[in-house]
């Protein structure tokens, strides 16, 4: 133990007269010269690029958005997003800043279309009050970004990852041309008056189902007899719906869809697909059904003793909240509540509207088909609410039943198996 | 035992090796190499020559509506800077109907001396549990307004009649937030504090209803949420809604007593005693016509909406 010490003793003694001594840098710029210098490199960078960057930033409430930014010397950034219909085809300018916080930072001093996301008014963006999308619009500059075509940069307070990479000429006249705008058209295929959509590329026939609000795109198909599915996080480009993931099934890959088109008169969407122009089809039903699903969607919030809720009601023919079911003074939403109580021996379900105090609407018993579907009959009513005792009862107890399709795992859709027109989108949001 | 003893000794040199540096007197040395210094300034944009010239170089006045994350007090809140088409708007209203009313009333000098000398914008609000913040003080210097996005006066495209709610408040938290650097370089008298003790209502305030409040006395919910705020949310008040407004306000208290036993007659001598201390305040510590500079700031006020 004694020999230990007489090891440190020396090392401290060392350290004693390092701290003495004046200090000569090892560097032969002082530390805010070679700060000053790198943030000079990456100004130059950002102004240099001829044609702007292309950016995509992946906020902390999940999806990518798209952005094009061209930076000038004078503290100015002109921009484009795919962020809605309106900020893909107006050029916003505002202010920006290079500067050195922890580590060399560039930030978005005024409002600009960056700043959407992180608005902390959900009103802007549809994110939670206080929080927004939880985004950035201040970023340090990773480490080793100089010099190869791409600047990856990181949120300061949310860690936000934005990706910047160098635009060309094509790219930057086709922002200027509302590129954007074009690719945008993509987001129409929620106009489509039925739920089930289909495409056929390379001889094979998808099923394509998209969340606009998060930016998903799922693909299924069958193999033979085996339903394989595919998902994918996408954003707009100047020339069409980018990939996060790209999409390999055998020969074919597609990392974008491109050429996008809308007819609206015909309310049909096209696009080019690799290189088959394809146009989306309706249909009636699933190519795939999940015989399971409606079982499954019970059981999930039976197990919570909880419910299922619908903020808009059923769309029908792709109008959202056709029989107007919102309009019902204080209307708080719709329920599904499963095995809610029992009468006489038979246990039924709630599908009903809800204001806060009082359920109004039918009490259902469900049955299920082998082809998967689930299909209600009506037991009784809860209130005297016409609208939803008459008419939306009516749509409820259907005798072809509904399809159910699970989009995320808290989220499904209850499809009319009638003709895939009328729908019901229900989540669990507690 | 031993080990520790050569601890101390190494521990002893190095502690008088600290003293002895922390005698030597020390040169300023290369301030070139004092980190920040020299960086190239911003470019200074159209909105930035207008504040100067208006507010910066007449009053003192900086306003940075740039992000800057430091200038908020909390920084784990989620904030976006102003739009910036929003700025100069909103600065125009900060000169008309704060800073004109209490040059003209109490002189250029008083004005000067105890304006806070920066504001700093945030676009959005800040927002706390269920409510909004809309404006700090800051030690007497700083004033932080937030929700810049969204205000509007009129004659601003888009405006429509309700947005004077907006406009008010703003202006309401401008006159909130200088109130309390006036009590905080003179302290308002003791009596004002007598006047609603024991109804403060502490963080509670978020629960209660305009009508509620005023049924204890006080101007606004915010007001019974502690003295100080009492205080300026009265002087806030009484120069916003003007001296019609506050006996309109005064006379809307409403009928019965308060859900804390205070009758309408008590609640509404409560508000005019609060009224008469104000008006006493602002002539014995600051020598100024209260009653003069609310005619002019609710005149001002009145063209914004």
């Amino acid at each position: 133990m004694k020999k230990n010490f007489s090891i440190f003793l020396p090392f401290l003694l060392f350290i004693g007269i390092i701290s003495c001594k004046t200090e000569d840098s090892v560097f032969e710029q002082t530390s805010n010269e070679r700060i000053n210098a790198s943030l000079a490199e990456y100004q130059k960078q950002l102004v240099g690029a001829e044609y702007g960057w292309k950016g995509a930033i992946y906020p902390g409430t999940g999806s990518v958005y798209s952005f094009y930014f061209k930076f000038n010397d004078q503290n100015r950034v002109i921009m484009y997003s795919d962020f809605d219909k309106e900020t893909a085809v107006t050029a916003k300018e505002s202010s920006y800043l290079v500067k050195a916080l922890q580590s060399p930072s560039l930030i978005f001093d005024t409002y600009s279309y960056l700043h959407l996301l992180a608005d902390p008014e959900g009103s802007v963006n549809g994110g939670v009050y206080g929080e927004g999308l939880i985004s950035d619009f201040e970023f340090s500059f990773g480490a080793d970004t100089l010099n190869n075509g791409t600047l990856t940069l990181t949120g300061t307070k949310n860690k936000t990852r934005l990706v910047l990479t160098k635009a060309s000429q094509e790219e930057s006249v086709a922002y200027g041309n509302g590129g954007l705008a074009k690719s945008l058209l993509f987001s129409n295929i929620d106009l489509y008056p039925i739920y089930f959509k289909r495409v056929t590329i390379g001889g094979v026939t998808y099923e394509i189902n998209v969340n606009t609000t998060a930016r998903t795109v799922t693909l299924s198909w069958l193999e033979g007899t085996t339903a394989k599915s595919f998902t994918t996080e996408y954003y707009y480009s100047s020339t069409g719906v980018a990939f996060i993931t790209p999409f390999v099934n055998g020969g074919l890959t597609l990392n974008s869809l491109t050429n996008l088109t809308w007819d609206a008169s015909k309310l049909s969407l096209g696009f080019t697909a690799g290189t088959a122009n394809v146009t989306v089809v309706g249909a009636a039903k699933p190519l795939i059904v999940d015989v399971a699903a409606p079982k499954r969607f019970r059981q999930f919030v039976i197990d919570k003793g909880s419910y299922w809720i619908s903020e808009t009601g059923f769309t029908v023919s792709g109008k959202e909240d056709y029989f107007g079911i919102t309009k019902i003074p204080d209307f708080y939403y719709m329920l599904f509540f499963p095995d809610i109580a029992s009468s006489q021996g038979t246990t039924y379900d709630a599908f009903t509207a809800y204001d806060q105090t009082n359920l109004m609407g039918p009490a259902v018993v469900p049955s299920y088909t082998s082809d998967g579907r689930i299909i209600f009959s009506i037991l009784g009513t809860y209130g005297t609410n016409t609208l939803m005792n008459t008419t939306v009862a009516e749509q409820i107890e259907d005798a072809s039943g509904y399809y159910l399709v699970q989009t995320s795992p808290i989220r499904y859709d209850m499809v009319s198996a009638k003709d895939a027109k009328t729908w019901i989108s229900w989540w669990y949001p507690f | 035992m031993k080990k520790r003893f050569i601890f101390f000794n190494c521990f002893a040199v190095l502690g008088f090796a600290l003293v002895l540096q922390s005698c030597k007197e020390e040169d300023l040395g290369d301030v070139e190499t004092i980190s920040g210094l020299n960086r190239p300034a911003p470019v200074q944009t159209s909105i930035d020559k207008w504040i100067a010239d208006s507010l910066t170089t007449p009053y003192n006045i900086a306003v940075n509506y740039k992000w800057d994350q430091f200038e908020f007090t909390d920084i784990s809140k989620t904030l976006v800077p102003p739009k910036e088409e929003m700025v100069i708007p909103f600065s125009q209203v900060v000169r008309r109907a704060w800073i004109a009313p209490y040059v003209e009333q109490a002189g250029i000098v008083f004005f000067n001396k105890y304006s806070p000398k920066l504001f700093v914008l945030s676009g959005s609000a800040q927002y706390q549990y269920q409510s909004k913040v809309l404006g700090q003080a800051e030690g007497g210097r700083k004033i932080i307004v937030f929700d810049i996005n969204n205000f509007k006066v009129k004659g601003m495209n888009g405006y429509v009649p309700s947005d004077s709610v907006v406009v008010k408040e703003g202006i309401r938290t401008l006159q909130h937030e200088f109130g309390h650097i006036l009590h905080q370089n003179i302290m308002y008298p003791v009596e004002f504090k007598r006047v609603s003790e024991g109804l403060f209502q502490g963080v509670n305030w978020l629960n209660l209803s305009d009508a509620e409040a005023l049924a204890d006395g006080f101007v606004t919910p915010y007001a019974s949420s502690k003295y100080d705020d009492d205080f300026v949310e009265t002087i806030a008040i009484l120069l916003t809604e003007g001296k019609d407004g506050y006996t309109r306000l005064v006379n809307s208290v409403q009928e019965g007593a308060s859900l804390n036993g205070t009758s309408k007659a008590d609640a509404q001598a409560k508000l005019r005693r609060k009224e008469a201390l104000v008006v006493n305040y602002f002539k014995t510590a600051w020598g100024v016509d209260f009653y003069s500079l609310q005619a002019k700031c609710r005149a001002e006020f009145v063209k914004l909406i």
